[in-house]
């Protein structure tokens, strides 16, 4: 049977849409209210509380911790520094990437990595002859995400210590309201933000202390679609929608690399070794054939279509994740793989994959659009990703 | 002598009926002559004790080939494959472990056994999707013979080897693998939960003398993972009625092409006459004529006494004596009174709907193996049962049930014979084996039946009482099944073919080898 | 000067391998554990592949091969004994005694076997075929390997085709009546092998025992092979040394630093040490991709056979002495085994040379279930093998004065077997040809260039003793 949080006694009196989705083998809310509008909004304008609980969690501890982490991610781990969380992906011995997430530097030898598929498997094969402990966390340790202009303020009046400090992607350990959490300056909305990593047993009792704190402040519970829209917005991927792991692709041109997927940052050649290196060092000089980009339909374009129908344009208000053909100088140039209307920038946004030659900021291609039964392209430009990304995100 | 037909098949199970709708649907006027009241072979479903239906021989479980229900469409004919959801394996501690479809479900079971297997299953089926993959083209082929020198052998050689280059180094490499080891050794690479190994394990023995430990078992893994290829088409799964209704979707898909199918005609020997088949003698003595004659039957009844040896080559001869049938597997039919109450599952629920395996551990299987080496039934026997009234109510009383049990090892060569009180011990054994797991079971059978490999022998003519008319042993397989001179379902009579499972691809995989021995039949004819 | 080239081990594979590199230029440096070259190195079993007697010139340099004749002594009951002799009219007369019809068919047996091992001699002979290799070269290699397959004929390449994955025991069924024969030569088809004569692969292993013996003989010849060997010039061999690890730098090899802590310097490292060992202990962790260690883990080499030395007060009275009676005592034999028990009764090979035994026994297994190779373990099986003896050898037990047994882990460190499986790698199908000892690794190089495994886990396995070496170094050769 499905499984759920420690926090779903909460989250299924509140869930009045009875619109449930699975995560990871867990149920999960799509939106709370009869539309998630208003969860969407509450993430831009005040704070949106997720339940972040199903992903994958694994604690790595050990005088050769460091260096396991350092040998399965693209980036440096060794050279991380206490408090850092590192966004990384990585790959299998071909340079595809596995997965992406976060590996946190809790203390010297011990790291918390998060991922979105199971991991353990992968971690304890390349452990073999290491001095290193690994242990699945995942039930044992529930998560929050807290996010939007006003979470700051929101945490500060439970936490017993200053947060003023916190720097984008630190962590930090914490008491909120007696709770000893883990906060993480991290999120996956784009927005100023926090994750919340505590012991399951006292899930519901941080729950509590959030709500209350955050009547004041527009705390609102939400739901997925919620933040599909938001990560797009803020131009992240999401694996099985946006990038199909090398683990699971059923053939070559399904995988992708770190640069691929406009990760090349976070490849550190510099490293001696880690997996895929060989061929990522090929493919970094070689150049990625394929770039993962933002993409903005052109809004009199996408009228134009609808017109010659006699209809105004239908707007996708959910992000959509099914794969929409592109094209550009009469070829398939690439496609889409999640999309929709961004309610804050009025724009109809895309994540797609394009040829290199397609991908530069500025080109024009054609998306394809479904228009009353009828297949058509519209117009749209690449633009660099996020489409949103306010100060207060780093500041 | 009556009337002459293009072809005669002898023998109408499944693989016979196969090939004459084959045969008939490209235009062939087809005669199937079956020995029994009814075609279906291996594959029937009999009304044993009053209200309570059986699939009486075969195996639960169908893998008909999604080609053959799509080119015969056999649905319209009255087929119906309801699908199996689970698998459960009842443990000795109390504790159980179930194998479902649905993946969140199923990874959720694991996990409370090992993470590591949890993780490791989904790799581990995605593996087998590929390898299934990389076979399926196989399974459909005429097997090449790579001693021959034929151009047409070495065409089909070379086609053979574009296929495996083509697979790349990693799955190439595999497949081999996959051929060679034993299924155990090969499912250690994967997976530490004992009932897990030992229940995917299970697979590979059936139809063959052999244990999990015995290389060349892990082949058989793949044909669990056929089913999941043909997507939409889940061949894994029960008959509604039994399997004896895919049978008669078959013999009426036939017929609607214009075969013509007798019953109570019991073939006495194939007519040869210079080299070539040209007819069958009854054994009530009336001669039927043809232009070809397809014979369903096993290698060792087809050309030993059907044919005779004295119009076949002496190495062929050798070599059909030397092939091994040493059938291994029993069956035990329950008609119930209520549903059995596992002690791991007190509540029920939804795995009883599935199949359940006593395969507790490796260790487990290979002692019962041990014991079949040796000329004896295994007193803890292999079990994978099915409660099929839980699918289809149809097949019981109501509110009584029907449960369908395959059992391994049974000896076709037990020390001493099976007699009648050798057939109820084994049949003592298989119940207390589950009364082990389930207390309720002994109190609640209404009705038992018992079927040794030498009841499958005398009842259905399957040699030795092989389900799968010939062990599935690499020795056995491709061009050598049944013997390099009789492969591609020809012989060395002319105008005399084979159709049944004594073919490539064999047992385990129903209806190719008579969709494959039609397709060759009619390219000669052609 | 030349490039300097590291053997680590100085078994036959090793010093073929070393011997082939010194006359190929490089300065070759062997690696030696034991106290001093050669000593003491005993005979070995396996056939002395003719083209590397005549490129290291063996003969001239002593190398003596012995053929026991009669190659084994079966007890058969009521005092009788099946002989079979190099002469295979000779055994024939011997086993008319059991068996006429046995008899008959022996000749014809003899010289069928005896074509299938002439094809696996061939293949020996050879790197393992790649039939995944690119490129015209590897095409033809291919096209050429099959063709010398055709050339048995059309009944021999089915019947090796047919054979090779069957179990010896129906191969054996298929051609005789009588026990005691199918059970020595059945024998031949477990030999070091963690498989019982039911178990389908079985016949390879029988076949591979016949490699460059007389029509008729299943059994290795045994011969002084290492210590010719040794004795050649053209290489420093460094005795009482460990190869404590393999230094790697970018993604190269670049020498070996020893126990001691001193380090070599070399261009190219060939190791005789299992894969196992070589890749996942000697290389720091970290070199190799996930997905090889894996496979490399899921390598089989469990080690079957205890070594059993009597010594007497007298002479033994026999010459060879094979208790495998049976094929049914053989697969029993094996069930023991395959539960972590010493089989309660093993299928024992001895061999008398003046007043001491030597007996091969099997199943020995590395890994007991719930108990160790304590020196209780080790009385109770010399215990066995004495008692096993004295019923076919009257008198024996009485005049034993010394025992001493090699259980599987004795037999890991001195002679480098892993688990004390001498052939590296259980020689088993699935890890026969291009896919011994891991498809990855067929080929001799390993995943770090200039890393080579010169060892018997290597094609073409421990029957032909020098091949694996042979091969690796003409690979490495080829590679530089």
């Amino acid at each position: 049977m499905l499984k759920t949080t420690p926090f779903h006694p909460r989250i299924a009196a509140l869930c009045k849409s009875h619109a449930w989705r699975r995560w990871a083998g867990y149920v999960v809310a799509s939106s709370y209210e009869l539309s998630h509008e208003r969860e969407y909004h509450a993430i831009r304008v005040a704070a949106a509380l997720f339940d972040i609980s199903p992903l994958y969690k694994y604690l790595v501890r050990g005088k050769d911790a460091a260096r396991l982490l350092d040998r399965v991610v693209t980036r440096d781990v060794v050279r991380a520094s206490i408090g850092q969380v590192l966004y990384t992906p990585w790959c299998d011995g071909s340079g595809k990437v596995l997965d992406d997430g976060t590996v946190a530097r809790l203390d010297e030898s011990t790291f918390r990595m998060t991922s979105a598929d199971p991991g353990l498997r992968w971690l304890e094969e390349n452990a073999l002859g290491l001095e290193v402990a690994i242990e699945d966390v995942s039930e044992s340790t529930a998560a929050l995400a807290l996010q939007g202009p006003n979470a700051r303020a929101i945490l500060q009046q439970v936490s017993e210590s200053d947060l003023a400090g916190l720097k984008y992607f630190r962590l930090v350990p914490a008491r909120l309201r007696g709770v000893p959490v883990t906060i993480s300056r991290t999120g996956y909305t784009g927005d100023l933000g926090y994750e919340i990593w505590l012991d399951a047993a006292h899930a519901l009792e941080l729950w509590d202390a959030l709500i209350d704190a955050g009547a004041g402040h527009g705390i609102t519970p939400a739901g997925m679609l919620a933040l599909d829209l938001a990560r797009i917005e803020a131009g992240l991927m999401l694996i099985d929608v946006d990038y199909v792991s090398a683990r699971k692709a059923l053939i070559e041109s399904q995988k992708s690399s770190p640069f691929e997927l406009g990760l090349g940052w976070a490849v550190d050649l510099r490293k001696e070794r880690f997996v895929g290196r060989t061929a990522l060092a090929e493919e970094a000089r070689r150049g990625p054939q394929w770039q993962f980009v933002g993409l903005e339909v052109d809004w009199n374009s996408l009228e134009h279509l609808y017109a010659e129908l006699g209809l105004a344009p239908q707007l996708p208000g959910v992000a959509w994740r099914m794969s929409a053909p592109a094209y550009a100088g009469g070829e398939q140039a690439g496609y889409a793989t999640s999309g929709g209307w961004s309610p804050l920038l009025k724009r109809y946004i895309a994540l797609a994959h394009l040829q290199s030659r397609w991908a530069a900021a500025g080109t024009l291609v054609e998306m394809e659009v479904t228009v009353e039964h009828r297949r058509k392209r519209a117009t749209a430009r690449v633009v660099p990703r996020p489409f949103f990304d306010p100060e207060r995100k780093r500041a | 002598m009556s009337r002459s037909f293009d072809a005669i098949v002898i023998g109408g199970g499944h693989n016979g009926l196969v090939c004459a709708a084959y045969l008939a649907r490209a235009g062939k006027r087809v005669l199937v002559l079956e020995r029994r009241e009814h075609v279906g072979g291996a594959a029937v479903s009999e009304e044993v004790f009053p209200g309570f239906r059986f699939s009486v021989f075969s195996y639960v479980v169908s893998l008909l080939r999604p080609e053959i229900i799509r080119e015969l469409d056999l649905p319209r004919h009255g087929l119906h494959i309801l699908p199996l959801e689970s698998t459960l394996t009842p443990l000795a501690n109390g504790d159980y472990l179930a194998q479902w479809n649905d993946h969140d479900q199923n990874r959720c079971e694991l996990a409370r056994h090992s993470l590591r297997d949890a993780e490791a299953y989904e790799e581990y089926g995605r593996r087998m999707h590929h390898m299934a993959r990389a076979v399926k083209p196989l399974l459909a082929m005429a097997p090449p013979d790579p001693a021959s020198l034929d151009p047409r052998e070495l065409l089909g050689l070379a086609r053979l080897g574009a296929h495996l280059r083509g697979l790349g180094s990693a799955r190439f490499h595999e497949l081999c693998r996959l051929m060679t080891m034993s299924s155990a050794d090969y499912l250690d690479q994967w997976f530490e939960c004992e009932p897990l190994k030992a229940t995917k394990s299970a697979s590979g023995i059936i139809g063959t003398l052999a244990g999990p430990r015995s290389p060349g078992t892990a082949f058989v893994l793949l044909h669990h993972y056929m089913g999941e290829l043909d997507g939409v088409f889940r061949a894994w799964g029960f008959a509604k009625g039994g399997n004896g209704s895919v049978s008669e979707a078959i013999a009426a898909a036939a017929r609607s092409w214009g075969a013509e199918i007798r019953t109570n005609a019991a073939v006495a020997r194939v007519r040869v006459e210079g080299g070539r088949a040209t007819g069958v003698v009854l054994e009530d003595g009336e001669e039927i004529h043809a232009r070809r004659v397809v014979s369903n039957a096993d290698p060792r009844r087809t050309f030993l006494e059907m044919v005779g040896e004295k119009h076949l080559p002496a190495d062929f001869v050798a070599a059909i004596r030397r092939y091994r049938f040493r059938g291994s597997s029993g069956k035990v039919n329950l008609a119930l009174g209520e549903l059995p109450r596992f002690t791991c599952l007190p509540q029920g629920g939804a795995a009883l709907r599935g199949a359940i395996s006593i395969s507790p551990s490796v260790e487990y299987l290979e002692r019962a193996y041990d014991e079949a080496k040796y000329g004896e039934f295994s007193r803890r026997p292999y079990l994978d049962m099915v409660i099929p009234s839980l699918l289809d109510p149809s097949m019981a009383p109501p509110g009584k049930h029907v449960m369908s049990i395959f059992v391994q090892y049974a000896p076709y060569r037990l020390n001493g014979g099976w007699t009648d009180a050798r057939r109820e011990a084994f049949g003592d054994a298989v119940v207390d084996t589950i009364a082990e797991y389930a207390p309720n079971l002994k109190s609640s059978i209404l009705h038992r039946q018992v079927i040794t490999p030498a009841d499958i022998e005398r009842t259905l003519g399957l040699s030795e009482g092989n389900i799968f008319q010939g062990e599935l042993s690499l020795q056995q397989m491709f061009f050598l099944r049944p013997a390099a001179a009789g492969s591609r379902y020809r012989t060395p009579i002319q105008d005399l073919f084979l159709c049944g499972a004594g073919t490539h691809p064999g047992g385990g995989v129903m209806g190719a080898s008579g969709r494959n021995a039609a397709r060759a039949i009619l390219g000669e004819a052609a | 000067m030349s490039a300097r080239a590291v053997v680590i081990g100085a078994g036959a594979n090793e010093l073929v391998a070393a011997q082939v590199l010194a006359r190929g230029g490089w300065s070759v440096l062997v690696l030696d554990r034991s106290a001093a070259a050669a000593d003491g190195a005993t005979d070995v079993a396996g056939w002395v592949a003719p083209p590397i007697v005549r490129e290291l010139d063996l003969e001239r340099h002593g190398l003596e091969i012995q053929r026991p004749d009669p190659w084994v002594t079966a007890p058969v009951a009521d005092g009788a004994r099946l002989e079979l002799w190099n002469d295979v009219t000779r055994s024939a007369e011997s086993i008319r005694r059991f068996s006429p019809n046995d008899a008959a068919r022996w000749p014809v047996f003899c010289e069928q076997m005896s074509t299938l091992a002439r094809a696996l001699e061939t293949l020996s002979m050879a790197p393992p075929p790649d039939p995944m290799g690119e490129g015209i070269g590897a095409l033809a290699d291919l096209g050429g390997l099959a063709l010398r397959m055709r050339r048995m004929g059309r009944q021999g390449l089915e019947n090796l085709l047919r054979m090779v994955p069957m179990p010896v025991a129906d191969l054996l069924d298929d051609w005789f009546e009588c026990d005691a024969l199918k059970g020595v030569l059945g024998a031949a088809g477990v030999l070091h092998l963690h498989q019982g004569p039911r178990a389908g692969g079985t016949t390879l292993n029988f076949l591979q025992n016949h490699l460059g013996c007389a029509p008729g003989v299943f059994r290795p010849a045994l011969s002084n092979v290492v210590r010719v060997l040794a004795a050649l010039q053209g290489i420093e061999i460094r005795c009482g040394v460990e190869a404590a690890r393999i230094e790697v730098r970018e993604g190269r090899v670049t020498g070996v630093t020893l126990a001691g802590g001193e380090e070599i310097a070399a261009a190219l490292v060939l190791s005789g040490t299992d894969p196992r060992r070589t890749l996942l202990d000697l290389l720091e962790p970290g070199w190799l991709e996930p997905e090889s260690v894996r496979t490399l883990r899921g390598m089989r080499s469990r080690g079957v056979v205890a070594q059993v030395t009597l010594a007497l007060d007298r002479a033994a009275g026999f010459s060879t002495l094979a208790i495998a009676p049976s094929l049914d005592y053989l697969e029993r034999a094996h069930d023991d085994a395959k539960y972590g028990r010493v089989s309660q009764q093993p299928y024992l090979e001895a061999r008398a040379e003046d007043r001491s035994v030597h007996a091969h026994v099997q199943f020995a297994p590395y890994a007991l279930a719930g108990a160790s190779w304590d020196e209780a373990q080790r009385a109770q099986l010399a215990d066995l093998v004495v008692q096993t003896l004295d019923a076919h050898a009257p008198g024996l037990s009485a005049a034993v004065t010394a025992r001493r047994v090699l259980a599987p882990p004795d037999l890991e460190r001195p002679f480098g077997w892993p688990e004390g499986q001498m052939h590296g790698a259980e020689p088993a199908l699935d890890q026969w040809l291009w896919m011994r000892p891991t498809p990855e690794l067929a080929r001799y190089r390993t995943p770090i260039p200039g890393l080579y495994l010169c060892g018997s886990a290597m094609h073409p396995g421990g029957w032909v003793p020098g091949a694996c070496g042979y091969h690796a170094a003409r690979q490495a050769l080829s590679d530089h």
